[in-house]
């Protein structure tokens, strides 16, 4: 239970800067996780924080207590931190139960203090059974487990974890999701969690550190990042998304390339995107339609169908409709309208395709 | 695959199958066994039937010969030492070299690593003339400073065979650590630091025992290699009359009489057995080294070592000059040394035997004997060494681990059994006669180096995914199109690098070259033996000098050409 300070931080490999003047408040108990593709800088944040690599210049504190500074650095292991990382970095030579007891055994805990609170978190993480077995006969999930463990054991203040579920399969992955978070819950500890998967940050998030080229684009719950990005790039990381180019005239967008528009009562002028999620887009009787097209492609996904419609020369949108819902055609016209999409100012950068 | 699949099928029916794959490995393994198996084996037999009925006299002759006893004696002392201090170098310098924050550590890697590749007898040339106790250069200078009676060093001593030993092999645990060390997931130490433990605890609870089995491997490499040299020993060991048994072996065979070989092979088949123990244990621990690569490749992480920085850095420094810079600027030294009695001024100074090593006839056509073997050894060695890797690593055909396992063998099989097993068995008495041609040369060569080569084209078939290869298959080559099309270029800087690891310790190859030489074929090595022992140790120096600006200038070579990728 801790609360973390960062301020200013920033740091550079040779002429390569990785993270661009990183500063917030990581509060006690709060599920952070920080989000974003990779060699966006997330994992550097990580390690700075666990004190595997030094900043180039800011400040660090725990608990009110300076880590990291330009005079002073206290090395990882007098942190008091617990750390996943992605390979889970369980030792093969010890068995579980030495691999859990050890950040025990360097604090020099009495040995049968050390066995109760290993059984005791082996409970936890669901590996009783195992103490006694070496890594190289556990699954890969069941050495993730041991990792968890092993980081949870000593009572942290501070859990890190370092893309810890990227290497199980699907399944796995999403029950361990739910046993990180209730595990999170009922030991109250602070966790940041590093990972490229947005599914991941939107389930077991308090708050979500959105980042791309070493600056944070966004700070918010996993519905504000969701419902209102900040930027194109959130938008489009965050889910599935639209773009459609378009111009602001008299309330409404022109669509460029079509002879559509869309109604629009916001500030902005001029060039503009609009973004738009595939399920925002609803099928509609013609008469209160905004957009139309030519249904081109039909992916039946089992709950859903992920549909492509034309609405001109070259240009597609993607939505999504209930399989019962409509009878679909291939070649059909569609008449279509929006429960919701987002305008942002037209950098004339990336993001110009329409489908992603 | 598909062509071995439908061998495998055609099999099961019944139906033969012709498989053009077989043809080399057929072609490999009957090399191997006619020029290998049945040279080691005929030396076994030899050894208990020496007149064609089975006998243990001749075991008995030797081994109750206190001088042979004496010598076995000293060969293990020798090795075993060399091996204990090799290791306790290595690691902590393997240590500090990848895993600390030691400054110069790019340079002292390419420092360790180069020495590799000198040949020992370089070392042993320069130690005799530092501490000789009667005109050591470093004796005089240490009785000179400390104000001594008498050298406080005697090269002359097991002591002193056994530092010369450790210094030139050393290198060989050196390597194999750094390799281990480079490979293990820098994140297994991490865990060990985010649960509490300093730098220090982690190195002992975590790094040295995943380490172990890496360890093992290189003492036991640099025992073998230790047991097995012969050029450290019949320079320093001679003159002090310290025997060893390789040295033993060659007195016998020098002989020249059938009583004198059968002794020979009585020694060497100790020797081949210590080693071929040795090899097989090494590889016991290697069945159960844990898997410690991980997919994602993180930086290292690299200790800070804080006050010890400095303290490092000087240490291993100092190591460096006693160890590599002192040898090597005293044989270059040596080179230019008029009257090797008095220092090297400039009055004491001179080129005439740089200009012997130039002009003289006999030292030029031993050089190219040497050139000539050497490159046929790497050519043919490395031509066997591609078939092997791609059979070993994109096939399953049958029978593709005997050529690998018999070339392991030969690798690990002293030189010197290798050239008497070859002697023995190559002079007529099986139908072929090869005896003091080339030819013998470059299959002792092959025998002993051959690994090198191939270890290092497996080694990048390995990298390459077998899908490149399937999409040339699948576009219609057949299996000979497809290595010359995709595989060749591939892996055409390790087939280079391949190339110069066989060559380079054939082009200055001693010990065997030792035993197979003839008037017409002296090789270089055999050549700066003789005027080291007899004749001028300026004109030995001069060569070796020569030899080590050859060695170096390949290795940057080789580095420049592989784009930084291979050097030795």
């Amino acid at each position: 239970m801790s609360v973390i300070s960062i301020s200013h931080i920033t740091k550079s490999f040779g002429d390569v800067q990785v993270l661009k003047d990183f500063n917030e408040v990581f509060q006690d108990g709060e599920f952070i996780t920080l989000l974003g593709p990779s060699g966006c800088g997330k994992t550097t944040m990580l390690r700075i924080l666990a004190g595997f690599e030094r900043p180039t210049s800011g400040e660090l504190s725990i608990d009110g207590v300076v880590v990291n500074s330009d005079t002073v650095f206290i090395p990882p292991e007098k942190r008091e931190i617990g750390m996943v990382f992605q390979s889970y970095a369980v030792w093969p030579h010890m068995t579980v139960f030495d691999n859990v007891a050890y950040p025990l055994k360097i604090k020099k805990v009495p040995k049968d203090v050390i066995k109760k609170k290993v059984m005791d978190i082996l409970e936890v993480v669901h590996l009783s059974q195992y103490a006694d077995r070496l890594p190289s006969q556990l699954s890969g999930g069941q050495q993730q487990r041991v990792a968890l463990g092993r980081a949870l054991v000593a009572e942290p203040k501070l859990l890190l974890l370092d893309e810890p579920l990227s290497n199980l399969d699907a399944k796995l992955r999403e029950n361990m999701r739910y046993e990180i978070k209730d595990i999170q819950k009922k030991l109250g500890i602070t966790v940041v969690y590093v990972t490229h998967d947005q599914i991941e940050a939107m389930t077991m998030s308090d708050r979500v550190f959105v980042i791309n080229r070493g600056v944070v684009q966004q700070v918010g719950s996993p519905e504000d990042i969701y419902k209102r990005p900040a930027n194109q790039f959130v938008a489009d990381f965050v889910g599935k998304l639209n773009f459609l180019k378009g111009k602001v005239e008299n309330g409404r967008i022109q669509l460029k390339g079509l002879s559509q528009s869309l109604p629009y009562t916001g500030p902005l002028t001029g060039d503009v995107m609009v973004c738009i999620r595939p399920e925002n887009i609803h099928i509609t009787p013609k008469e209160i339609s905004v957009l139309s097209g030519t249904l081109s492609h039909i992916y039946y996904l089992g709950n859903e169908n992920d549909c492509r419609v034309q609405l001109g020369d070259d240009i597609f949108i993607r939505m999504s409709t209930y399989p019962d819902l409509h009878d679909l055609k291939l070649g059909q016209e569609l008449f279509m309208e929006l429960s919701d999409f987002l305008v942002y100012p037209d950098d004339g950068e990336a993001h110009t395709k329409i489908l992603t | 695959m598909a062509s071995q699949k439908s061998a495998a099928i055609s099999t099961k029916r019944g139906s033969f199958h012709f498989d053009a794959k077989w043809i080399f490995i057929i072609a490999i393994i009957a090399f191997l066994l006619v020029f290998q198996v049945l040279p080691l084996i005929y030396l076994l037999v030899r050894s208990f039937f020496p007149e064609g009925h089975f006998s243990l006299e001749a075991f008995a002759r030797i081994y109750s010969y206190a001088l042979n006893w004496t010598a076995l004696k000293n060969t293990i002392i020798t090795g075993g030492a060399a091996m204990i201090f090799g290791v306790l170098i290595a690691f902590p310098l393997a240590w500090l070299v990848g895993r600390t924050n030691m400054y110069g550590k790019n340079f002292f890697r390419t420092l360790f690593v180069m020495t590799y590749m000198v040949p020992p007898y370089v070392g042993a040339m320069a130690w005799l003339r530092l501490l000789n106790p009667n005109a050591g250069i470093l004796n005089k200078f240490l009785m000179d400073l400390f104000h001594l009676a008498e050298a406080p060093f005697n090269i002359y001593t097991l002591g002193g065979l056994t530092w010369v030993l450790t210094s030139f092999y050393y290198p060989y645990a050196f390597i194999t650590i750094s390799r281990a060390m480079e490979k293990m997931d820098p994140s297994l130490e991490e865990a060990a630091r985010i649960s509490g433990a300093s730098p220090l605890r982690t190195l002992f609870t975590v790094t040295l025992p995943l380490m172990m089995p890496s360890i093992v491997a290189a003492a036991l490499l640099v025992f073998v290699a230790a047991i097995s040299c012969y050029g450290i020993p019949s320079i320093v060991g001679a003159p002090g009359q310290i025997h060893t048994v390789t040295t033993r072996i060659i007195d016998y065979v020098y002989i020249g009489n059938q009583e004198g070989i059968t002794d020979s092979t009585v020694l060497a088949v100790f020797l081949m057995a210590l080693a071929l123990i040795v090899l097989y244990v090494s590889n016991i621990p290697l069945k159960r080294q844990y898997i410690t690569v991980s997919g994602k490749s993180t930086r290292p992480n690299i200790v800070d070592l804080g006050k010890w920085r400095w303290v490092a850095t000087l240490g291993v420094t100092l190591f460096a000059i006693v160890v590599v810079v002192i040898p090597f600027a005293t044989v270059f030294a040596t080179s230019f040394t008029m009257n090797m009695g008095k220092p090297l001024t400039l009055d004491n100074m001179t080129f005439k035997y740089w200009n012997t090593i130039f002009s003289r006839k006999a030292i030029i056509s031993s050089t190219q004997n040497s050139i000539t073997a050497a490159f046929l050894a790497a050519t043919f060695g490395l031509l066997v060494s591609c078939v092997m890797a791609y059979l070993l690593k994109r096939t399953n055909v049958k029978g593709r681990h005997i050529p690998d396992f018999l070339i392991t063998v030969g690798s690990g099989t002293p030189s010197v059994v290798i050239a008497l097993a070859l002697i023995m068995t190559m002079s007529g008495k099986f139908g072929i006669n090869i005896y003091n041609t080339m030819a013998i040369m470059v299959i002792a060569y092959m025998i002993k180096y051959m690994l090198m080569g191939m270890r290092s084209v497996v080694s990048a078939f390995s990298q390459i995914s077998p899908s490149l290869e399937e999409a040339a298959q699948i576009s219609g080559s057949g299996w000979v199109r497809r290595f010359k099309d995709i595989i060749i270029p591939l892996i055409l800087p390790s087939i280079v690098a391949g190339w110069f690891l066989i060559f380079m310790p054939c082009f200055y190859e001693l010990t065997m070259s030792t035993l197979l030489y003839s008037a017409d074929t002296k090789t270089l090595g055999v050549e700066l033996y003789t005027y080291q022992t007899y004749h001028s140790q300026q004109t030995a120096s001069a060569l070796a000098s020569a030899i080590l600006i050859v060695v170096m200038t390949m290795n940057i070579l080789l580095n420049k050409l592989t784009k930084g990728k291979f050097s030795i």
